[in-house]
């Protein structure tokens, strides 16, 4: 799994908005830490051009350069990663994780080129169709994690069984919780309410033995009714962006109404950036550098393409964590016992 | 087992759907196959038998029975050469 003890990460040198100037200065950073390897997968004399202005030798002893010929650029579909660039950066990074050379990919470039490239390169873990995003919810309810995140726009119904499993394992993994609480999110707490999908997705975790408590409501969502929330992607990613912009919103709106009384709207103000931070999804942000792809065989991280060094260094290490922590074995241990009874 | 049979398998376990309900008619959009679905169909269907299927002929199967009457046609014309 490790040489000389070290995490192996493969970086997708060529993917992100500031790439490969801030992907370069954030392997740096992350391989001046001493206890992971980088393998900067991308254009080979760009690569050592970057990373002689940090003054670190290319294919010393943490960072090597792989080299890809090709990467995905932001116009491009995702899906060209297979047939029209199957040797692009993001795609030789997977393929390392497949063969061994690494034990993690990361990715800062196109989610959706990232997401292709693990399932086709490096493959899904038996009886999961396609990747899922978790995150907890942060301070409004620490005990709480959702997914998917944004992944998967259309889920057939068994996907959502899947999220349920991983979101379970993330749940019991970094939450320690040790018997989640299931549920999924519709338009009514009635097994009937929802559209097709979430009503065959109700009968499906009904019968799964996990800890399902049923069907919650928008507004159940941060009140500890569930542990894992279980949604597709659509509903999900709207969440999610939509609970991120809530303290900014209510911060302009408190300040309007206190227009007349500078001196409270300065303290409003100083409150509103300590209380900020508690409506991110803590699992999917800058804390952590981005989120893992829950259900590849291996352990894949994206962070958002606006990330700078200091959010990719961040990204690697959790990726170098998620090795350490075994949450690919773990996810492989509980989908086992779901495999077993055919319910996946 | 026949070509059409082994395509049908591979659309089957890709999107993962009872191939019994894949028929000749059965459009990508009926059987729920996203586009992901398709070009990793395409891929495998390319491994197995040996064949390239270019993206312009690709965008022209209408259903499944387009998509095998081309592998068929292909694979024919493999085993004559």
């Amino acid at each position: 799994m490790t040489r000389n003890g070290r995490i192996r990460v493969a970086v997708d040198a060529m993917g992100g908005d500031y790439a490969p100037e801030e992907i370069v200065k954030g392997a740096v950073l992350a391989a001046r830490k001493g206890d992971v390897e980088i393998f900067l997968v991308g254009t080979a004399n760009v690569l050592e051009k970057e990373l002689a202005k940090h003054k670190f030798a290319a294919n010393g002893s943490s960072i090597h350069i792989v080299g890809a010929s090709e990467f995905i650029k932001e116009n491009e579909s995702p899906v060209d990663v297979i047939r029209r660039k199957p040797n692009c950066s993001v795609a030789v990074a997977a393929k390392m994780v497949k063969s061994g050379e690494a034990d993690a990919l990361f990715s800062a470039g196109s989610s959706g080129a990232a997401a292709i490239s693990a399932i086709q390169f490096i493959g899904m873990v038996d009886g999961v169709y396609r990747p899922a995003l978790v995150g907890s919810l942060g301070s409004f309810a620490p005990n709480t994690v959702m997914v998917d995140l944004g992944a998967n726009v259309d889920c057939k119904p068994y996907q959502f069984l899947a999220f349920a499993i991983a979101g379970s394992v993330y749940a019991k993994k970094f939450l320690n919780i040790s018997d989640p609480k299931i549920a999924l999110l519709s338009t009514g707490s009635e097994e009937s309410k929802g559209n097709d999908a979430v009503r065959e997705a109700y009968a499906l975790l009904k019968n799964s033995g996990l800890n399902f408590v049923g069907n919650i409501e928008g507004s159940d969502i941060l009140n500890g009714k569930a542990n894992v929330i279980v949604c597709d992607g659509f509903v999900g990613n709207v969440i999610l962006k939509f609970y991120e912009s809530i303290g900014s919103h209510a911060q302009v709106w408190i300040e309007g109404k206190l227009s007349k009384y500078p001196p409270v709207r300065v303290l409003v103000r100083l409150l509103f950036r300590r209380l900020f931070p508690a409506t991110k999804i803590s699992g999917e942000t800058e804390k952590q550098g981005g989120g893992i792809l829950w259900g590849v065989d291996g352990v894949v991280k994206i962070a958002h393409g606006a990330s700078r060094a200091p959010q990719i260094a961040i990204a690697i290490e959790s990726a170098k964590e998620a090795v350490k922590a075994g949450v690919v074995e773990s996810l492989k241990s509980e989908l086992t016992k779901f495999n077993q009874g055919g319910k996946l | 087992m026949t070509v059409e049979e082994q395509v049908r398998e591979i659309i089957a376990r890709i999107t993962r759907v009872d191939k019994s309900i894949i028929t000749r008619e059965s459009t990508f959009k009926e059987i729920k196959a996203d586009s992901l679905d398709v070009v990793q169909a395409l891929v495998a269907v390319e491994e197995t038998f040996g064949i390239e299927i270019p993206d312009e002929e690709a965008q022209k199967f209408q259903n499944f029975g387009d998509f095998v009457s081309y592998v068929e046609n292909r694979v024919a014309q493999k085993e004559k050469v």
